[in-house]
């Protein structure tokens, strides 16, 4: 009888869950189109401030003495001149991006080949101003290079001589596939986490704290069925919603990277099989933990808003093992991290996107996922027995 | 049918129930009486395994309620009262056939309930939409029918009437007394003197916990010497604070 109940509870539960629209929206809609969204807005406004300094590169030339360089400034076509009388106020305002300050001995010092001193305002605090910076930096710099050439050409001395290594840089990951690895393996290994907590979350509340809500646990406790059953099914339900909202959010981060325009600018990036199925199976398994964990909770509780209030605090708790790890370095990371909760995780996911298989590493990590599901299933289990939990006043 | 044998139960420091002991016979409905915060609640719940007594114990149908537990809830059916317990988003007759499942039913066997229900209860006509959009009527038949579908020997009514308008209430009235017919042990517990007049063939007082009286109606209102049962109540519970 055991197995056929629990599939029969899980069946019902599965169907309720599908029939409820709020649920489908927020578990499974919501997280599909959220990222896409999300990196199309960052990319687009990244976008378009790379646009508007390129457009429209204001700038004022501070140059009493007319130099060589100001000159030089004036012949080219991005750099549009502005006159201002307060550059520093002009700059917070916007009105212009940057000023350069050129000393009134500017085309003397070149000549007598003496440093000479330059100085660019710009606001470090705005994100096109530091793009004008740049920009004019490099402009300055080609510059310079003229100067060195004509003083070298002048010595009768070839430009060879100021390059004497040249590099030839070669990536071990493909070019083009570089910047998505590594937005990759500090992003997914977060995300990942993330979705294993809120994906099981409003099942979690719903099976839980809702039944007892709308009265139907009593009645339900009063069947033949043993709770355990009861348990198993709704534990499994949990789990496989909870799984089906982290690949709907994973889709969703898919189509975000593959998106042209977007933060990701259509990097693709190729991960293989295995890692494809060792990163499903951890999430699987994670996601069994807190399904297990919340459903505890949310028994636990008299209401949905209550299950909600308690489980809002382990959210937060689990972020920080996640968030102190996630911008670490997936090459050498050290074995104890992998005996901390979450932390493990997230290294492990680290390891695999870099293409790392420690074995002692994986074997840890799994141990200890194995033991916190086993524990959350025990202490669900112990929920559900206690008079003082399913009978709370 | 039920027979219950120095039954108690704590939680924490209030005694709930007090070492009771009743019984209640095939066909019979004993009537379970008694001030708010009496213990009977608390009494249908031990009896429905729901809550495990803290010593005493009872048989229900032949099955002890602490080692059989299981099978004790195979031979119950409840109703209790206040939220009626459905899921919305469910057909009548989903809900119904669940909890037909898991009381072990066949799908043969939980149609053929069904089907004798829907007619029992004049329910063709909204079975098969979901529950979330029935009137109170409607759900409180659906409630009816899922307590009994697994045709149990016994069963438990906890204020089952209360919050309820004049024809729900009969609806509800007319199942207690339908039960009967079908030979069932029934325990009925209600705060209104007349519907436990109308329903019950004998009725148990239970005050702050302990059983106080036990008889039928006639027999109690002969005892104190009065012919209108909420005067009677009124006496036992006062003469028993008085103790
Ligand atoms: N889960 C619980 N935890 C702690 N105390 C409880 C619990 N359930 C009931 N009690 C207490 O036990 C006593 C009996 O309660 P019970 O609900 O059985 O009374 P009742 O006769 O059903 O009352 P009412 O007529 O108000 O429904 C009360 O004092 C109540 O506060
Ligand atoms: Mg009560």
């Amino acid at each position: 009888m055991g197995t056929k109940v629990i599939k029969l509870v899980f069946l019902k539960e599965l169907k309720d869950i599908f029939r409820d629209r709020k649920t489908i929206l927020m578990s499974l809609v919501i997280p599909l189109v959220i990222f896409p969204l999300l990196f199309y807005f960052m990319g687009s406004s990244m976008d378009r401030s790379a646009k508007q300094v390129e457009d429209n590169l204001t700038v004022t030339i501070v140059d009493s003495g007319n130099s060589s360089l100001s000159q030089y400034f004036g012949g080219v076509e991005e750099v549009k001149l502005v006159e201002s009388s307060d550059i520093r106020a002009d700059i917070r305002t916007g009105r212009i991006l940057a000023a350069i300050e050129i000393p009134d001995t500017f085309d003397e010092d070149i000549l007598a080949e003496i440093p000479t001193n330059l100085v660019i305002h710009y606001d470090n605090a705005s994100q096109s101003s530091q793009m004008a910076y740049t920009v004019l930096s490099s402009m300055i710099e080609g510059y310079s290079k003229t100067v060195v050439a004509q003083r070298l050409l002048a010595r009768d001395i070839s430009d060879d001589i100021l390059t004497p290594v040249v590099i030839d840089s070669r990536t071990t990951v493909a070019e083009e596939e570089g910047f998505g690895k590594l937005m990759l393996s500090m992003l997914l290994p977060l995300m990942l986490v993330i979705f294993s907590i809120s994906g099981p979350m409003g099942v979690a509340v719903d099976l839980g704290a809702g039944e007892k809500e709308r009265g139907t646990l009593e009645p339900l406790l009063t069947t033949q069925t043993g709770r355990l059953s009861l348990l198993w099914g709704k534990f499994f339900a949990i789990t496989v919603m909870g799984l089906l909202s982290t690949i709907s959010s994973l889709i969703g981060l898919l189509i975000s990277m593959r998106q042209s325009g977007g933060l990701f600018q259509g990097s693709a990036v190729t991960l293989e099989p295995v890692t494809i199925v060792l990163i499903g199976l951890v999430t699987l398994l994670l996601t069994m933990f807190f399904g297990a964990l919340e459903l505890s909770i949310s028994i636990y509780a008299r209401s949905f808003k209550e299950a909600q209030t308690y489980i809002s605090p382990l959210m937060l708790v689990s972020f920080i093992p996640t968030y102190a790890t996630y911008l670490i370095d997936a090459k050498n990371i050290d074995t104890y991290f992998f005996h901390i909760p979450l932390a493990n995780i997230t290294c492990l996911l680290k390891e695999f996107l870099a293409g790392i298989y420690d074995l002692s590493h994986i074997a840890i990590t799994f141990s200890w996922i194995i033991i916190y599901i086993i524990a959350a299933v025990l202490f669900a289990r112990y929920m559900f027995s206690k008079e003082e939990v399913i009978f709370r006043t | 049918m039920i027979e219950i044998m120095e039954l108690s139960k704590n939680f924490k420091k209030i005694l709930a129930v007090d070492a009771i002991n009743f019984h209640v016979a095939k066909g019979e409905i004993v009537g379970l009486v008694g001030e708010n915060g009496a213990g009977k609640t608390t009494t249908l719940r031990m009896l429905a395994t729901m809550l495990k007594p803290s010593s005493g114990t009872a048989t229900v149908a032949g099955y002890d309620i602490v080692s059989q537990s299981s099978q004790v809830r195979g031979e119950i059916g409840i109703l209790f009262g206040g939220e009626v317990g459905l899921y919305d988003r469910l057909t009548g007759r989903e809900n119904i056939g669940y909890f037909a499942a898991l009381n072990g039913m066949t799908s043969a066997e939980t149609a053929a309930s069904i089907d004798e229900l829907i007619g029992l209860l004049d329910m063709e006509e909204y079975i098969d939409r979901r529950v979330g959009k029935f009137s109170r009527g409607m759900k409180q038949k659906v409630a009816i029918a899922r307590s009994i579908v697994h045709q149990p020997s016994v069963m438990f009514f906890d204020e089952p009437t209360a919050g309820l308008d004049v024809s729900a209430t009969r609806i509800v009235q007319d199942f207690i007394l339908h039960c009967k017919q079908e030979e069932k042990a029934i325990i009925f517990s209600s705060h209104s003197m007349s519907e436990v007049e109308k329903l019950c063939d004998r009725l148990v007082i239970i005050h702050k916990g302990e059983i106080i009286e036990d008889g039928t109606v006639s027999q109690l209102k002969a005892k104190f010497g009065n012919d209108n049962l909420e005067d009677v109540f009124v006496q036992m519970v006062g003469d028993s604070n008085g103790n």
